[in-house]
């Protein structure tokens, strides 16, 4: 049950103590190169860059890695599979209309267009995947913060992720001693069981809530939540890197703009 | 003896479903006491310490902080929780924030510091707690210990006179719970107040001043810690036991041994009553003497070079400072708990130690050696370690 949280991998990477600005403009630069490109090549040149200094760099787990990273490259393989067969096109390599209205065909522009589009979301996932994975949501309140984002929208943020992880654990404990009395043996017990956690966790969470204020309150509570303490500064060679890999991944975008995969 | 700073006169206090919590308690805090509040689950040790930062308000007598008594509009609660600082016993429950330094931040925001004022008061609080460096962690990838020591730092970051703590130990394992009682102590030296709730006497037994029984929302008895401990009824009565010691030391005297009056309080103590009763000497030995290394003037003493001329030394720390220091230096430590009394009683065995101490605890160290001294008619000699070289100063000759 209990799962290794994205955010517990990124609390320890290996790139946590680099500047915050520094990672997020590899990542959104990352992501916004990749719509822009015309081909498949820069996605993927994106996609091997920034996963390897996912591995490598961050040090996280190879296996772990992976384990995130299947889940939307099956969904991506079965919508480019759909795109393929159904765009159409000239070059035509393979046709078949089953019915009067639905015609598959395997056409040089179909394959090209499916090959760019799997490519894209590869890309995209590993800017993705390197923000969530090097960037823990406490850094990430530094900028909300920078970003003028409504106080009262940033207490609240942090009020929330700071409970889920509470309630989170205790509806492991619920789950556990349900397990240990078989409550998930059958169907029908699986639901009743179902629905004690849900309430026997909202009741903590209603719980967690009142003590939230008292604890607030016993420390002479203001309405104000305190400055998050700043992060590490810019390092000029990791501002570079970030700098050289959008330069050259903007390069490519610009030359390889015409070359298609067949 | 400091001047009262918390007084309760007859106050009563009923729960919302109507059961009595408090029925009638009236007693006073001195400052610079430490008293530890005991008695069975129900008792209402904890409906009894959050009336101390106004978080509950009894429903008849007066609380007083100060000599005055506590009024319950915003202004003078916001002022008196200031001053009466209160950590809860279940540390989850009082993080709030995401980050342990937003969290310890966060007393200080509230209180309107600057930016520059609130750093300052973290990074202090902290150090304090030994917790240097955790500023960005976020509180679920805490230790329980860690967790209490984030609740704590957040309260001394707004600096109050009073510290309140609801079970310091609860839920902590042997060691991490006598880390917290050094740290109440260490907290105590520096000029602070201390109330603590405990089920733990073996623990209070040692620390507290004072000791109040409190048994259906009334003080069963109150008194220090070995005449309250001492009485097996009322002990009974309020669901305890009788700490270790001080039973060994009643049937000692049940069976007819001549015993100093003054109760056994440690290990120490205990020893020196059983030389008394056997063989009528503290000492057989030229004593050993106590070596004190102040971590906030270390001067040029190469700790490894002298560790090394003189293996047999044990070393303790005290103080949350000295404990970092002896970590980060990877200083093997004998003692870090109950040290002074530790070292001497190394020294009645004739053997050498050495303190690494925080300033504000060497007081406490002169101050405890000379009174066993005083009532024991021995000499053991404390040493402040200066420098290595040992003509121009008083250095630990190694023991040959």
């Amino acid at each position: 049950m209990y799962e290794e949280l994205l955010e517990d991998i990124a609390q320890q990477n290996g790139l946590r103590e680099v500047n915050t600005y520094t990672k997020l403009a590899a990542g959104i630069g990352g992501i916004l190169l990749c719509l822009l490109s015309m081909s498949f090549v820069a996605p993927l040149f994106i996609a091997f860059v920034l996963s390897f200094s996912i591995l490598f760099l961050a040090r996280i787990d190879a296996k772990t890695y992976g384990k995130i990273f299947v889940a939307p490259v099956v969904f991506a393989l079965f919508s480019v599979s759909v795109i393929i067969l159904l765009a159409g096109g000239e070059m035509a390599f393979w046709r078949w209309q089953p019915l009067s209205w639905l015609s598959l065909s395997l056409t040089r522009e179909s394959i090209n267009e499916g090959v760019f589009v799997f490519s894209r979301v590869i890309g995209g996932m590993s800017a993705l995947l390197f923000i969530a994975l090097t960037t823990p949501m406490t850094d990430l309140f530094v900028v909300m913060r920078r970003a003028r984002l409504p106080e009262e929208v940033l207490d609240l943020t942090m009020i929330i992720y700071r409970t889920i992880f509470m309630i989170m654990s205790h509806m492991v404990l619920v789950y556990q001693a349900q397990l240990m009395r078989l409550g998930y043996r059958s169907f029908r017990e699986s639901i009743r069981s179902f629905a004690t956690l849900c309430g026997a966790v909202f009741v903590a969470s209603w719980e967690a809530g009142e003590d939230l204020i008292k604890a607030m309150e016993a420390r002479c509570y203001e309405g104000k939540f305190a400055v998050l303490g700043d992060g590490s500064p810019v390092r000029l060679t990791s501002a570079l890197a970030v700098l050289s890999f959008l330069l050259v991944s903007g390069v490519i975008v610009m030359t390889t703009r015409n070359i298609t995969f067949i | 003896m400091g001047r009262i700073i918390l007084e309760a006169r007859n106050i009563r206090y009923r729960y919302p479903r109507g059961m009595d919590a408090i029925q009638g308690i009236s007693f006073h805090v001195r400052k610079g006491e430490k008293i530890a509040l005991v008695g069975p689950n129900g008792a209402g040790k904890s409906t009894l310490l959050l009336m101390f930062n106004g978080m509950i308000r009894p429903d008849s007598g007066i609380i007083l902080f100060d000599n005055t008594p506590i009024r319950y509009d915003r202004a003078s609660l916001r002022t008196l929780r200031k001053r009466v600082g209160f950590v809860m016993q279940n540390p989850d429950r009082q993080i709030i924030s995401p980050t342990v330094f937003q969290d310890v931040a966060f007393g200080p925001t509230n209180l309107g510091y600057s930016e520059q004022e609130t750093k300052g008061a973290v990074e202090n609080a902290l150090r304090h707690v030994g917790l240097e460096g955790f500023d960005r962690r976020p509180p679920h990838h805490l230790s329980g210990g860690e967790k209490k020591r984030v609740a704590i730092a957040g309260v001394l970051a707004m600096d109050p006179d009073v510290l309140v703590f609801d079970e310091p130990t609860s839920g902590l394992d042997p060691s991490g719970s006598e880390d917290i009682m050094e740290l109440l102590e260490e907290l105590n030296q520096q000029g602070k107040t201390v109330i603590i709730s405990t089920h733990d006497i073996e623990l209070a037994y040692p620390w507290a001043d004072r000791a109040i029984l409190l048994l259906n929302g009334k003080i069963l008895q109150e008194d220090v810690p070995d005449v309250a401990f001492g009485n097996q009824e009322m002990v009974r009565k309020a669901r305890l036991s009788v700490p270790t010691l001080l039973e060994l030391y009643l049937e000692l005297e049940r069976r007819g041994f001549r015993l100093p009056e003054r109760r056994p309080r440690t290990v120490l103590d205990m020893i020196n009553v059983i030389d008394r009763a056997f063989r009528n000497k503290p000492c057989y030995t030229e004593p050993g003497r106590i070596a004190l290394l102040d971590v906030d003037a270390p001067g040029d003493v190469d700790l490894e070079i002298w560790q090394a001329a003189r293996p047999e030394v044990s070393i303790g720390a005290m103080g949350t400072r000295a404990k970092q220091f002896a970590m980060d230096g990877k200083i093997p430590l004998d003692f870090t708990y109950g040290v002074i009394d530790k070292c001497i009683l190394k020294a009645l065995l004739g053997e050498d130690s050495l303190i690494i101490i925080t300033r504000s605890m060497v007081r406490r160290v002169h101050e405890r050696v000379e009174e066993f001294c005083r009532e024991n008619q021995v000499r053991i000699t404390v040493l402040t370690l200066s420098t290595n070289r040992e003509e121009d100063g008083p250095g630990l000759t190694s023991p040959e």
